[in-house]
């Protein structure tokens, strides 16, 4: 199977128009802006449990998520709230979801690691490391089993291509041709350890080895992710799934938001280097300014919106109302 | 009323639940031509074909994780687990994923599908192929548990099962498959949550699931031959448990033996006989009795195994005693 | 309105952050992003990134100090004019104070001081409350920032915790010896001496009104603690085998199990050895026949009482107009019986049953008559045993009656012109003395005031 690598290309930029190109740097600045406030909320003690952070990554999850419609599924991970923005999520009822509140998207029961919003497909973050992979191909069974062209994409780390129910999920993805892509987040570490020593062998040929068309991407390039997307959803569509994509990305902060004494693992010149240098969203801003997109007044002033939009999300979320004792045991089960 | 084997029972309930709902479908290992090793699942493939009876790999955790995610996107899957044994390498797709989706998401997201699998030793398959293990599941919230004791229960509680919204393990017991029992020809269900009083009696209750409905049957055919009128409650869903009728019963008898095949400590027995301690307390002139299999590996040696498991002659020992005031010193008999 | 810059917590188990050095000074312009200080937590130095464009002001802390998580130790104010009397965001109070006040658990309406809030910190990893052993300043005094303001008393060390600003103790929201939960705001620190420095208690937020921390409110709310339950069998002797069965109906039938013993029948018992039982006990079945006065269990025992009738007429008059619920009196008082009866027998939630009789019969026999509503019809008790009899007699003119009890005590309510005679007879093996003076007077209370009993 070929692996290719997709660059940021005159071919990518054609395929879109300026509102396209600005709504994928307005969810990017989403992502980041929610994840400063929710590590506030954390820092200043007033978050209940840790949560993990997406910042650095915002360009795999809105690449991806911009190439999907809502009726497209996805699954996300205990380092999950950027997907979620990226498949359309609202930062009300994403904070009140952090903070336990009953108006958060599941009243305040599943909190960081467990947020779902169906509406938008999201089928939800899962706080066991690979646990969410037998539940997108299961996503993508049923669209086969009852004729939709719904598209499944099962995010995952670099950490998870160590547990072996991925390898037992895409042998039967690959056996039916299920319409799945298997988006491999691969910020170089597993938890608190270089990904090199904890992954014998390529990651990709791990899909290979199924006879999964498999690709390697710049996941700090969101035209270049959501261009690769956007062909292989359209083939699954046409039943030629499964495909793997491992997307080259960094977290900027530690495994989790309490990890913070990380030299043991991994130098401050590299995250330096990651940050000044390989942003996503500082990319994205200079080719939007570059190619007359936005001005830099423009973005500066969209950034300041949203700033506001979290602020307030989070005044409010601060505020809301706990759900009631009475909800403890509710939703135990289904009527 | 015609008769027909559990294995036929269970056969009929899936393929007129494929008929009704076409959303529902079989997975697992060799369900389809081979419909599975005890042959429950023949001639199901031939009418909905291999798309919804679908064969899988020898990959349990897969099949299973795929069957949540199915049922969470508008599928109703039935996963069929070869053996109850199996239910160990399927605990996290089961029990953190499927049994706490529809509470972790607030109500938003529900797991309505179905797990088939079975239990009971003495087919003398040792220690891996034997196991009762319905007890491990029955702990976690989130997920329901039905134990058919016939072919009539094998069918109504397994269409009741698929068109439940949560997640339901079905345990059948794997030495029933050939027993017939009477079955309608016109379509029942058997709702969750309701005992059946297979009979009734006066001076001790026999409380039993699955295949030691049998066994609590024959020791009150024992019992009454000495002058003893046992009554036989099956619960036939453990979760949700009928426990007004359990405690209405023993309020009779003032005396209970609880029977089930999985281990007996921290087991099915012990949940039960807790719920009569505390609810009917004032009502009991004994001690409420366990019997449940004894705590070791299921042995290979029949003569080994037929020691673990309890039998009628075991039971009507324990309900003499009982009724005769007797002091118990702890001790339980399996076997007479 | 300026951003607060707050000790952060890093590490998973970190209480207190050490300022190891400030990179910025006060007044100095800062850009988001700026390395403001570096602290030290679990062993390692890191820098404390600035949240917001500004100038920074209002440094509470310095070098060298150890400062709780979740103190603001400066603030960023908007311009280089603002930074020079800039004050925390979370306390200048001056848009919202209220809203800021509940949010940390303080619910009083009415204003306090503005300053410097300090916070009950969250020392200890499981810590939701902490106790404050003394408070070291008094309202009004001035205070030093390294001043020691208060102890506090968590995870069983008392640590002592600094006013970490100068200035005066303008509010102290706190008692000594009181637990206050974490994070809450336990006293103010005025730049300005007050005018009326305020001292009070701590009061805590409902759980529902948003308060500061999640960690602190997570909990289950709590559950009311059981009053302990007496043994329900009143009266006996020694420690006897038997099942909860035969104890409860040996009760319910006035019979003592030591007769069991006394006579050499071997335990446990069951309730077939009821049936022997009865045969011992010296019943008198027959009514009016002369009591047997072998064993004290049997002797024939009386109480009387008296009580105005107003106040249950008036009830059951207002019962009639108010709420249109019309009820045979014989109703009220058997709910009265049984209430009485389980205080003063101790039975806790054990089940009890009541016959009530009238002048000819047997009225009926009602299961827990205490524990239903007036509203709600009682559940009839079918053929189990009565614990006690209640008898109305107020329809006759009967103005007193002494009966032999066979079975259960008997409870006479007869009506004597304005007052109803109340009377027990009872045999001691099925209540002590006291038991039934206690009983009695719990009636008669419930008689004479009835709606302070039922409402």
């Amino acid at each position: 199977m070929s692996t290719s690598k997709t660059k940021n290309s005159a071919q990518a930029s054609a395929k879109h128009n300026a509102e396209d190109f600005l709504r994928m740097y307005r969810q990017m600045v989403r992502i980041r802006t929610f994840e400063d406030n929710a590590n506030q909320l954390y820092l200043s003690a007033k978050m209940p449990g840790l949560t993990h952070m997406y910042s650095g990554e915002e360009a795999v999850a809105v690449g991806i998520c911009e190439a999907l419609r809502v009726t497209d599924k996805i699954t996300s991970t205990h380092r999950g709230h950027g997907h979620c923005v990226a498949k359309g999520a609202e930062f009300k009822e994403m904070f009140c979801e952090l903070l336990g509140k009953e108006e958060g998207y599941c009243r305040g029961k599943g909190g960081s690691m467990h947020i779902a919003d169906q509406s938008n497909g999201n089928l939800g973050a899962n706080a066991i490391v690979g646990g969410s992979m037998g539940i997108a191909t299961g996503a993508a069974f049923t669209a086969k089993l009852l004729g939709k062209d719904d598209v499944t994409v099962c995010f995952f780390g670099d950490g998870a291509t160590a547990q072996g129910l991925m390898y037992e999920v895409m042998n039967m993805a690959a056996l039916w041709n299920l319409p799945i892509i298997y988006a491999c987040e691969n910020n170089g570490y597993s938890e608190y350890t270089k990904t090199a020593e904890i992954a014998a062998g390529s990651i990709t040929g791990r899909a290979e080895a199924f006879g999964i068309e498999a690709h390697t991407v710049d996941g700090q390039d969101v035209l270049a992710v959501n261009s690769l997307t956007e062909q292989l959803v359209e083939r699954c569509r046409k039943g030629e799934g499964p495909f793997f994509m491992e997307l080259m990305t960094y977290r900027y902060h530690g495994h989790h938001v309490g990890d913070i004494n990380r030299e043991y693992y991994r130098s401050k010149d590299e995250e330096k280097d990651w940050r000044e240098n390989k942003d996503p969203i500082t990319q994205f801003a200079r080719h939007l300014t570059s190619e007359g997109i936005a001005t830099e007044e423009e973005l500066e002033a969209m950034q300041a919106e949203i700033k506001a939009d979290a602020t307030a999300a989070v005044e409010y979320a601060l505020k809301a109302k706990y759900p009631d004792a009475s909800e403890v045991d509710m939703h135990v089960y289904a009527a | 009323m015609r008769e027909i084997t559990l294995s036929q029972a269970v056969n009929e309930a899936l393929a007129e639940e494929m008929r009704r709902d076409e959303t529902v479908f079989i997975i697992g290992e060799d369900v389809a031509e081979a419909g599975t090793p005890f042959k429950v699942l023949s001639g199901l493939v031939e009418e909905f074909g291999t798309a919804r009876v679908v064969d899988t790999p020898i990959a349990e955790p897969g099949f299973m994780g795929i069957a949540v995610g199915a049922a969470m996107t508008g599928s109703r899957p039935v996963v069929d687990l070869m053996f109850g044994d199996f239910i160990f390498l399927i605990m996290d797709q089961l029990c953190n994923q499927a049994a706490k989706t529809h509470y972790m998401s607030g109500g938003k997201l529900s797991v309505p599908l179905v797990l088939r699998t079975n239990l009971g030793a003495t087919r003398r398959s040792a220690a891996q192929h034997s196991q009762s293990l319905h007890a491990l599941v029955a702990h976690i919230p989130g997920l329901k548990v039905a134990l058919p004791s016939s072919a009539y229960e094998a069918k109504g509680l397994m269409k009741t099962a698929i068109r439940d919204n949560n997640p339901v393990v079905i345990f059948e017991d794997k030495l029933m498959y050939q027993e017939k029992a009477g079955v309608p020809d016109e379509e029942y269900l058997i709702p969750f949550g309701v005992a059946n009083v297979k009979r009734e009696g006066t001076d001790i209750t026999l409380i039993a699931t699955s295949s030691m409905v049998q066994v609590a049957e024959k020791a009150a055919e024992i019992l009454a031959a000495e002058g003893i009128s046992a009554e036989v409650i099956d619960p036939r869903t453990i979760v949700p448990l009928d426990e007004a009728a359990l405690i209405k019963s023993v309020k009779k008898t003032s005396r209970a033996i609880v029977i089930d095949e999985g281990h007996q400590s921290y087991g099915v027995t012990s949940e039960i006989a807790s719920r009569l301690n505390e609810k009917a307390f004032y009502h009991l002139d004994a001690p409420v009795l366990r019997m449940g299999a004894m705590d070791v590996p299921v042995p290979f040696s029949p003569a080994l195994e037929d020691l673990t498991v309890p039998t009628p002659e075991g039971v009507a020992a324990n309900a003499r005693k009982l009724v005769a005031g007797e002091m118990l010193d702890g001790e339980m008999i399996h076997a007479a | 309105m300026p951003h607060d810059v707050i000790m952060p917590a890093l590490g998973m188990a970190q209480d207190t952050g050490l300022i190891v050095s400030w990179l910025k000074k006060p007044g100095d312009a800062v850009k988001t992003g700026d390395a403001l200080m570096e602290v030290e937590t679990d062993k390692a130095v890191m820098e404390v990134e600035a949240l917001a464009d500004g100038f920074l002001a209002a440094v509470s802390a310095e070098a060298g100090d150890h400062v709780p998580v979740g103190q603001v130790v400066a603030v960023i104010a908007e311009t280089a004019d603002a930074a020079s009397t800039a004050v925390p965001a979370s306390n200048s109070g001056a848009a919202e104070p209220d809203e800021a006040l509940a949010a940390r658990g303080d619910t009083s309406s009415d204003t306090l001081p503005s300053g410097a809030e300090i916070i009950m910190p969250a020392l200890g990893m499981a810590q939701d409350t902490g106790l404050i052993v003394a408070w070291r300043k008094q309202p009004g005094d001035p205070v030093a920032a390294s001043d020691v303001l208060l102890e506090v008393e968590t995870d069983k060390s008392v640590m002592e915790v600094e006013a970490g600003h100068d200035g005066f103790v303008a509010a102290i929201l706190a008692d000594a010896q009181q637990a206050v939960p974490v994070g809450s705001v336990i006293a103010i620190i005025s730049a300005e001496k007050p005018e009326n420095a305020v001292a009070r208690s701590h009061k805590s937020a409902p759980a529902d009104d948003g308060e500061a921390s999640g960690n602190a409110v997570a909990k289950a709310p709590p559950i009311a603690a059981e009053k302990p339950r007496t043994a329900g069998v009143p009266a006996s002797g020694g420690r006897i085998l038997a099942s909860p069965k035969t104890r409860r109906l040996a009760m319910e039938k006035g019979l003592d199990l030591n007769l069991l013993v006394e006579n050499g029948v071997p335990q446990p018992y069951h309730v077939s050895d009821l049936k022997l039982l009865e045969t011992l006990t010296p019943s008198d079945k027959t009514a009016g026949a002369i009591p047997a006065p072998a064993s004290a269990g049997s002797l024939p025992m009386h109480i009387g009482a008296r009580i105005a009738a107003s106040g249950c007429d008036e009830f059951i008059a207002w019962l009639a107009e108010d709420g249109d619920i019309r009820l045979e009196p014989r109703l009220i008082w058997l709910r009265f019986a049984a209430a009485a009866f389980r205080e003063a027998a101790g039975l806790g939630d054990m089940p009890l049953i009541v016959e009530t009789r009238t002048v000819r019969k047997t009225d009926g026999r009602f299961a827990d008559a205490d524990r239903s509503r007036l509203s709600k019809p009682l559940s009839d008790a079918g053929d189990e045993l009565p614990s006690i009899v209640l008898r109305d007699l107020s329809g006759s003119p009967i103005t007193a009656a002494t009966g032999s009890a066979p079975d259960a005590p008997v409870l006479t309510v007869c009506r004597e012109r304005e007052d109803y005679a109340v009377s027990l007879d009872y045999r001691a093996g099925q209540l002590d003395e006291d038991q039934a003076i206690e009983f009695v007077t719990g009636f008669v209370d419930r008689l004479g005031e009835p709606l302070r009993h039922l409402l």
